[in-house]
C-alpha cells in the first residue's frame, strides 16, 4: 500500500492545484468562469499530453476529436430530447456517444497517420480534421454548416433551472473530472509498460523496434486514450456550456495550437506541465485582456517567443533539471 | 542548487504569489453607485476585429451622447450618467465567458452588450440568463437565436432570414420581367439563414431559383462556382457571406466577365472597403444594411409615424463616432447598431424606472422607437422586428440607399452596367 | 457544356496551383534544410500581399517591381528572425520550433494590424485580360503564373549551379560531414531560413495578382493550411516537389468542383475540399515521401 502512495505521490501537487482553483472559483465572486477556463486549458493539455507528451509526435488536427465529442453529445441531445422518461439520462448517453466517436475516429486516424513519422504525421492528422469538416459540410450531415442549436433541448430535457446550473456550473466540474482524470491517466501509463515503452521510441524509434518492443501497439493505445480525452472535454465544455455547435467552430486548428503551447510552456512530457502551462496561459490571456484589450496578441506572441528560447523544454522541464537532486523531486516528474 | 537558481525559482513562484493576490484583490473592488455600467466582452482582436472596432466606437459615441447632450439617464428623479467597461474576448469562445462573469460580478454592471457574431453571443447567453442579467444582442442575426426560450436576451441588429427580402421586392417591383434568381452564399450558419430566408420569399414571389449553391468560408477562389454560375443565365444574383469572400466574389465575377442585371451581396458590399478594393468594378453592385449613412431617419419622420425619438441625428452620431475612435473614420452599420442599443436601454430603464433587468426586459418588450438607426421594436421572443433593412448601391463611388422607397436618397440604377463597360468609365448613373 | 467548364476549370486550376505551388516552396525550403515547419507560413504570405498593397496604392509601383521588394524585405525579415530566435532552437525539440514560428506568424498579424488597421483592401492592376472561349483569364493571372514559373527556375539555378547553392545541398546530405568539410553549417541554415522567408513573402505578392482583394492581417490562416497539404504532396523536403504539388492541388480543386456539382444534394465546393485531403492521405499512405520524393 505505501508503495501505492509512493508510486502516486507526483499527483499531490496536481490535485492540490485543482483543489485549490476549485475553492476560489467556489470562494470568491465571479470567479467561477475564469477558473472554468482556466480548468479547459490544464484539461486540455493534460488531454493532449498524454499522446505528444509521451511520443513527441504532434498531432495537430487534434480538436476534430473534441470536434465529434461535441457533436455526440449534440445529437444525443437533439435526438432524445422527445423520449420520455430519460432526461438525465440522456446527458449520460451524451458523454458515452462522444466517447464512442472519438474512439471511433482516432482508430481511423491512427490506421492512416500512425504509420507516419515527424511533420508527415503532423500534416497527416490536420489532413484528417479538415477533410472531416469539409465532409460534414459537404455531405450536409448533421445539419452541415447550419449546425445545431439545442439551449431549447436542453431547457427540455432537464428543466430550466438544471440546464442553466449544468451549462455554468457542472459542465465545468465535469471538466475538472477529466483533468484529474487524465493527470492520472498520464502517471499510470507514465509508470507502466505503457510509458516505457513510449519514452524509448520517443528517444529513438527505430532503436526500440529492433529491441522488440511493440511500438506500434503501444502508440496507438495513447493515440486512442488522447482522443477519448478530447471528445469527452468536447462534449462537456463545449456541447453542455455552450449549447450549440458549428463545424468551422468545433474544427478551429486554433485549439490545437493553444493545446501545443500549453504543453510546451509547461513542459511536454511531464506531468505537472500542462497544470503549469494551463494556468500561465490562460492567467496571461485572461489579464492581457482586461488591462490592454486589443493589443494583447501584440504583446503575447513574443512573451511565447521568448519563453520558448530560454525553457524550450518548459517550466516543468526547466525545474525538473534545477531540482534533480532535491526532496521535492519526487513531485516533479 | 546554486545562487542564481534560486533566484530563479523565486522569481517564478514570486510571479505566481503576485497573481494570486490580484486573484485575492480581483473581487474587493467594488463598484459605486453614481453610474449605470453598460459590460461588453467585445471583439477587438482575432476574426471580428474589425466589427469589434466598430462597435465599441459606437457605442461610445452614443453614451457621449446621453451623457452630454441628453444629460443622463433620468431615473428615480435623479440623472445618472452611463459608464462602459468593456474588455477583448478576441473573438473566442473561451474568453467571452470569464469576461462576462467578470463584468457581471467585480464590475456589477447593469447590462451586458453580446459579442460579436451569433456563435459568441449563444455562448454568453448561459451565463447572463443565469445571473438573470439582460443581454443585449447587437451583433447575432441567427434566428434560432430566439428560439430557445432566453429570457433576457434582446435584439436590435435584424435577423438574418430578412437580409434579401427587401431586395428581391425592390428588384421584382422594377423589372417584373426578372424572373430568374441566382443564389450564392457562404457555406456558414449565418448566410445561410439568410439564402434560406432569400429562397422562400423569391418563391413566394413567383421568381425561379435558376442556381443554387454555396462556398465554404475561407474561400479563395470562386471561379468554379461562378463558371457554372454564368452558364445558368440568371437575371440577377444574390449572395455572399462576410468580408473577404464578398470582395473576392466581386472581383472574380468581374474577371470572368460574369454580368448581371443585378447583384447584391451581403455584408461585404455595403463597406466603404468595398469600393476602395473594387473601385469601378464595384460601380452598380448592391448589398442589404442595417444602417448606412445617408438614411434619411429624423426626428420629423419619426412624429410622423407616431413614434417617440432618442439620440444624435446622424451628423452627430457621425461627429461623436469619429471623436470616440480618435481617427477620421465613417462608422458603418455595426457601429450604427450597436450605438442604437444604448438608446434602447436608455429609454427601456426610463420607462420602467428601475435598473432590474426583469422589469427593463419587460419595458423592452413593450417599447417602439425610432432613433438615427431606424426603427426598434421586439416580438416576445427578444426578435427584432421593427427595423427594416435598406438596400445600398454604389453609384459613381458613392453609396445611394434605392429601397425602401422611404428611406431613399436616389433611384435605382438598373440594370447593372456589364464590367466591360465599367472598365471603361460606365457609372451607375444616370 | 460540363466538359467545357471542366476545361475551364482546369485551366484556372493550373493557373493558380503555380501560385499556390510557388507559395509553398519556401515552406519545403526551410524544411528541406532547417527540419522546421513553418507554421507561421501564412502570416508571411500576408506580409508579401501587404507589400503589393502598399507599393501599389501608395507608391504607384506596379507589382512585378513589388516581388523584388519583397524578396528582399523578406531575406531581411528571415535572417532577422533566424538571428533572434530560430539559431537557438537548432537544438531544441522540434516542438518549441513548431511554437516558436507559430508566434512569429502571430507577432506579424499583431504588427501590420496595428500599422494597417484590420480593414479588407484591395488593388486594381488593370491591364487587360485574355478570353480563351471556355474561360477568361486577367492578364494579371497570367502574369502570376509566369512569375511563379520563373521564380521556380531561378530557384533550381541557384541550388544546382552555384556555391552556395551547393553548400546547401551538402548540409541537407549530411550536416556534420558537411562542416568537417569546412562549410559554415550556421551560415547556410540561416541563409536558408532567410531564403526561404523570402519566397514566402514574395508569393504573397503573385497571389495578390491573382486575388487582390480581400486583404487583411488575418488572411493568413487558410494559405497555411493549403501549404501544408501541398508541401506533403510534393514531397516535404523538396521545392519543386511543392511546386508540382501546388499545381496537381489546384487541377483537384478547381477540376473536381464540376463533377461535384453534378451530385444532388451535396455542396460540390466543400466536397473539393474534402477530396483533396483524401487524396493527401492516400498519397501519405503509399508514397509518404510525397510525389517527388525528398527525405
Amino acid at each position: 500500500m505505501k508503495k501505492q502512495i509512493r508510486k502516486y505521490s507526483p499527483l499531490i501537487p496536481v490535485y492540490a492545484a485543482y483543489l485549490f482553483l476549485f475553492l476560489i472559483g467556489r470562494n470568491l465572486p465571479g470567479m467561477w468562469q475564469l477558473v472554468a477556463m482556466l480548468l479547459f486549458y490544464c484539461a486540455l493539455g493534460q488531454a493532449f499530453n498524454i499522446f505528444l507528451g509521451m511520443t513527441g509526435y504532434v498531432d495537430f488536427g487534434y480538436v476534430a476529436f473534441m470536434g465529434v465529442g461535441t457533436y455526440g453529445m449534440a445529437l444525443a441531445i437533439t435526438r432524445l430530447a422527445n423520449v420520455e422518461g430519460l432526461a438525465t439520462a440522456i446527458i449520460v448517453i451524451g458523454f458515452v456517444l462522444a466517447l464512442f466517436m472519438s474512439t471511433m475516429l482516432s482508430i481511423a486516424v491512427g490506421a492512416v497517420a500512425l504509420r507516419l513519422r515527424g511533420a508527415y504525421f503532423a500534416i497527416a492528422t490536420i489532413g484528417v480534421n479538415e477533410g472531416f469538416r469539409f465532409l460534414i459540410e459537404g455531405a450536409k450531415i448533421w445539419n452541415g454548416s447550419e449546425g445545431i442549436i439545442f439551449t431549447a433541448q436542453l431547457n427540455q430535457i432537464l428543466g430550466r433551472e438544471a440546464a442553466s446550473a449544468l451549462s455554468i456550473f457542472w459542465a465545468d466540474v465535469m471538466v475538472l473530472v477529466l483533468a484529474a482524470l487524465a493527470a492520472f491517466v498520464t502517471l499510470f501509463y507514465m509508470r507502466s509498460k505503457i510509458g516505457y515503452a513510449l519514452t524509448a521510441l520517443r528517444e529513438d524509434e527505430d532503436a526500440a523496434k529492433v529491441m522488440g518492443i511493440n511500438v506500434t501497439k503501444y502508440k496507438i493505445i495513447a493515440f486512442i486514450t488522447s482522443a477519448c480525452f478530447a471528445g469527452l472535454l468536447g462534449a462537456s465544455s463545449w456541447a453542455l456550456k455552450t449549447p450549440y455547435v458549428f463545424p468551422p467552430e468545433v474544427f478551429e486548428i486554433h485549439y490545437t495550437i493553444e493545446a501545443i503551447i500549453i504543453v510546451l510552456l509547461g513542459g511536454a512530457g511531464t506531468l505537472l506541465g500542462p497544470v503549469a502551462g494551463g494556468l500561465i496561459y490562460g492567467i496571461s490571456k485572461y489579464y492581457l485582456s482586461v488591462f490592454l484589450p486589443g493589443i494583447q496578441l501584440l504583446i503575447f506572441a513574443p512573451i511565447i517567443i521568448v519563453i520558448i528560447v530560454l525553457f524550450p523544454e518548459g517550466v516543468v522541464g526547466m525545474l525538473k533539471s534545477r531540482l534533480k537532486d532535491s526532496t521535492l523531486a519526487r513531485f516533479l516528474i | 542548487m546554486q545562487q542564481k537558481d534560486i533566484k530563479k525559482v523565486a522569481l517564478f513562484f514570486s510571479f505566481f504569489g503576485f497573481l494570486l493576490v490580484g486573484f485575492t484583490l480581483h473581487s474587493a473592488v467594488a463598484e459605486t453607485k453614481d453610474k449605470i455600467v453598460i459590460g461588453h466582452p467585445a471583439c477587438l482582436s482575432g476574426q471580428y476585429a474589425k466589427a469589434g472596432e466598430q462597435a465599441v466606437g459606437g457605442i461610445k459615441a452614443c453614451i457621449d451622447w446621453v451623457n452630454q447632450e441628453y444629460g443622463g439617464l433620468s431615473l428615480g428623479g435623479k440623472k445618472i450618467p452611463l459608464d462602459y467597461k468593456y474588455y477583448d474576448c478576441e473573438s473566442n469562445k473561451e474568453a467571452v465567458t470569464s469576461l462576462i462573469a467578470r463584468l457581471i460580478t467585480v464590475d456589477r454592471v447593469n447590462v451586458v452588450f453580446s459579442p460579436y457574431s451569433s456563435g459568441l453571443t449563444l455562448r454568453g447567453a448561459p451565463v447572463t440568463e443565469s445571473h438573470g442579467m439582460l443581454y443585449m444582442d447587437h451583433g447575432g442575426a441567427n434566428d434560432d437565436i430566439f428560439r430557445q426560450g432566453f429570457r433576457y436576451v434582446v435584439q436590435t441588429i435584424g435577423p438574418a432570414s430578412l437580409y434579401h427580402r427587401g431586395t428581391i421586392d425592390m428588384i421584382h417591383k422594377v423589372d417584373p420581367s426578372a424572373k430568374k434568381v441566382a443564389l450564392a452564399y457562404e457555406d456558414s450558419e449565418f448566410a445561410k439563414m439568410v439564402m434560406k430566408g432569400a429562397e422562400a420569399h423569391a418563391r413566394q414571389v413567383g421568381l425561379d431559383i435558376v442556381f443554387q449553391r454555396t462556398y465554404p468560408k475561407g474561400v479563395t477562389d470562386l471561379t468554379p462556382l461562378l463558371s457554372a454560375l454564368k452558364a445558368a443565365n440568371s437575371d440577377f444574383i444574390l449572395g455572399g457571406g462576410h468580408f473577404e469572400d464578398g470582395q473576392l466574389f466581386n472581383r472574380q465575377m468581374a474577371d470572368l466577365d460574369v454580368d448581371t442585371k443585378a447583384l447584391s451581396l451581403i455584408a461585404a458590399a455595403t463597406l466603404p472597403a468595398f469600393y476602395e478594393a473594387l473601385t469601378t468594378m464595384a460601380e452598380g453592385v448592391m448589398g442589404p444594411s442595417h444602417w448606412e449613412y445617408g438614411v434619411k431617419y429624423s426626428l420629423q419622420g419619426a412624429k410622423k409615424l407616431g413614434l417617440p425619438w432618442i439620440g444624435p441625428n446622424q451628423e452627430e452620431f457621425v461627429a461623436l463616432f469619429k471623436k470616440a475612435v480618435g481617427k477620421d473614420m465613417i462608422p458603418d452599420y455595426h457601429a450604427a447598431e450597436a450605438g442604437a442599443q444604448v438608446l434602447a436601454y436608455v429609454l427601456a430603464v426610463e420607462k420602467a424606472n428601475s435598473l432590474e433587468s426583469d422589469k427593463v426586459r419587460a419595458a423592452l418588450g413593450d417599447l417602439t422607437f425610432m432613433s438615427f438607426y431606424g426603427g426598434w421594436d421586439i416580438d416576445e421572443t427578444g426578435l427584432q422586428i421593427g427595423h427594416s433593412m435598406v438596400d445600398v448601391q454604389w453609384q459613381a463611388g458613392k453609396r445611394v440607399i434605392v429601397w425602401p422607397e422611404e428611406a431613399q436618397t436616389g433611384k435605382l440604377y438598373y440594370p447593372m452596367p456589364t464590367f466591360a463597360e465599367k472598365a471603361k468609365g460606365k457609372r451607375a448613373v444616370h | 457544356m460540363v466538359l467545357e467548364q471542366l476545361a475551364g476549370n482546369l485551366v484556372q486550376g493550373v493557373v493558380l496551383g503555380s501560385v499556390y505551388g510557388m507559395a509553398t516552396m519556401g515552406l519545403s525550403l526551410i524544411f528541406g534544410v532547417l527540419r522546421v515547419v513553418n507554421v507561421g507560413h501564412g502570416a508571411f504570405m500576408m506580409v508579401g500581399a501587404f507589400i503589393a498593397l502598399w507599393f501599389f496604392n501608395f507608391l504607384g509601383i506596379n507589382p512585378v517591381i513589388a516581388i523584388l521588394a519583397a524578396f528582399v524585405i523578406g531575406m531581411g525579415l528571415g535572417f532577422l528572425f533566424y538571428y533572434t530566435a530560430m539559431s537557438r532552437l537548432i537544438k531544441a525539440p522540434e516542438l518549441a520550433t513548431l511554437l516558436a514560428t507559430f508566434a512569429m506568424g502571430v507577432l506579424l498579424q499583431e504588427i501590420v494590424k496595428l500599422i494597417f488597421g484590420s480593414e479588407f483592401r484591395g488593388y486594381n492592376w488593370a491591364v487587360g485580360k485574355i478570353s480563351l472561349g471556355i474561360t477568361v483569364l486577367p492578364n494579371t493571372k497570367l502574369l502570376a503564373c509566369v512569375g511563379s514559373g520563373v521564380i521556380a527556375i531561378l530557384l533550381y539555378l541557384w541550388v544546382n549551379k552555384t556555391r552556395a547553392g551547393s553548400a546547401m545541398r551538402s548540409v541537407v546530405e549530411d550536416s556534420e560531414g558537411a562542416r568537417v568539410c569546412g562549410v559554415n553549417v550556421g551560415g547556410v541554415y540561416a541563409l536558408s531560413f532567410a531564403l526561404g522567408i523570402g519566397l514566402t513573402v514574395a508569393s504573397g505578392v503573385l497571389l495578390t495578382m491573382f486575388i487582390p482583394v480581400g486583404i487583411n492581417p488575418y488572411m493568413g490562416g487558410g494559405y497555411t493550411l493549403k501549404a501544408f497539404v501541398i508541401a506533403v504532396l510534393g514531397g516535404l523536403a523538396s521545392p519543386y516537389g511543392a511546386f508540382f504539388g501546388g499545381l496537381v492541388f489546384g487541377i483537384i480543386e478547381n477540376g473536381s468542383y464540376t463533377l461535384f456539382a453534378l451530385m444532388e444534394g451535396v455542396e460540390p465546393f466543400a466536397l473539393t475540399r474534402f477530396l483533396s485531403f483524401v487524396i493527401l492521405l492516400a498519397i501519405l499512405l503509399i508514397r509518404p515521401t510525397g510525389l517527388l520524393g525528398g527525405k
